[in-house]
């Protein structure tokens, strides 16, 4: 799923300053999954927001609003009998569906609610951890699962570094296991370590980030 | 008006949200609404202290409600498993969130009872309303 996190609190209230009626809208998919914007978070943002803008003098009525998915049109066209009626939007989907408000509605300020950090998994209940770093090249067949990309600090293709911990773990994270030590433990249980020894391709990186932004064409879907 | 005089003529109003398993079996009936000369307190029952979220405590104290208070049951009997200790966390969570935009944190809290009478529980309230009594009246009031 895409994770993303709150924004410091007062760093949105700095935002919010000089509006009298904000719409906050949230996203029911992935930012739901990790907590930080589906309809729960949207309900419990909304109040905090009200009570800090009040405090700060600059008193504001907060309408709320939780999109099944915010990076879907037919979703984001929910909001058009709502949006003339607000002076602002703040968004806690990801950067996606912020964008998507903004772009369906370019004469509303939208501001966002929340930093979006990685593709992660769940690891655990309250722990999500990156899992795909969207490289545009993915290695996953030929390291046993485990992405060395997203998981390992410094993105290696040739691990483990010198810096893993002892106990197996991350010397940039004491909480984080190094994927090296995973893909190697891995490889040996299957009996297949040789395997990481061969000689790959050079990986393109030009279907990555580094290659400017993505576009896909399906000409078969297209009208 | 300063905040002496507010404090002055300061009566806190107080919601309570109490576990049904909280109380003792021959409590009687409990009403709504308990009023005295210091403070007033809405009593709400729930099936479990575990059905409280984050955003139903932090809305109560947004429509201006002086303080909240959530009793649950003791820990580890909770006949949910765990029921109370995850309402304890989000209580705690919202305290945190309460702080983030510097709103007085003590205007919500948790206690955890069992076999309360009905007196008890209206102590619990007024323990509230005593934590709140020098913060002053909430902003968001009126």
């Amino acid at each position: 799923m895409i994770v993303a996190e709150w924004k410091p609190l007062p760093e949105i209230i700095e935002k919010l300053r000089g509006h009298k009626n904000v719409l906050l809208v949230g996203c029911a998919t992935c930012v739901a999954e990790c907590a930080a914007g589906g309809e729960r978070e949207v309900e419990t943002l909304a109040p905090l927001l009200t009570m800090a803008m009040k405090a700060d003098d600059n008193p504001i009525q907060i309408q709320t609003k939780t999109l099944e998915r915010q990076c879907e049109w037919e979703f984001v066209e929910q909001l058009a009998d709502i949006i003339p009626n607000v002076d602002a939007v703040v968004s806690i989907a990801c950067g996606i569906g912020i964008q998507a408000i903004a772009e369906r509605y370019p004469y509303m300020r939208v501001y966002p609610g929340v930093n979006t950090t990685s593709l992660a998994i769940r690891e655990q209940p309250g722990i999500w951890m990156s899992r795909c770093a969207a490289c545009g090249d993915c290695i996953l067949g030929e390291t046993f699962g485990l992405c060395p990309i997203a998981r390992c600090a410094k993105s290696l293709l040739n691990g483990p570094c010198g810096g893993t911990r002892k106990n197996g773990k991350c010397e940039v994270d004491e909480n984080a296991d190094c994927v090296w030590r995973l893909i190697i433990e891995k490889a040996e249980s299957r009996g297949e370590l040789n395997k990481l020894l061969e000689i790959r391709k050079t990986k393109d990186w030009s279907n990555s980030r580094h290659g400017g932004p993505k576009r896909i064409v399906r000409e078969d879907l297209r009208p | 008006m300063d905040l002496d005089s507010k404090i002055g003529n300061f009566k806190p109003e107080i919601v309570v949200l109490y576990c049904k398993n909280c109380l003792a079996k021959d409590s009687g009936p409990v009403g709504n609404m308990v009023s005295n000369s210091k403070f007033s307190a809405r009593l709400v029952m729930l099936p479990c202290s575990s059905k409280v979220e984050a955003s139903h405590v932090l809305k109560i104290l947004a429509q201006g409600a002086d303080g909240v208070e959530v009793v649950g049951c003791p820990e580890k009997q909770c006949r949910f498993l765990v029921g109370n200790t995850r309402a304890e966390k989000r209580i705690e969570y919202a305290r945190q969130l309460l702080g983030k935009i510097n709103f007085d944190m003590d205007r919500l809290g948790m206690d955890r009872g069992e076999n309360l009478s009905l007196s008890q529980l209206i102590s619990l309230a007024e323990k509230r309303a005593n934590a709140v009594m020098n913060i002053g009246p909430n902003l968001m009031k009126g």
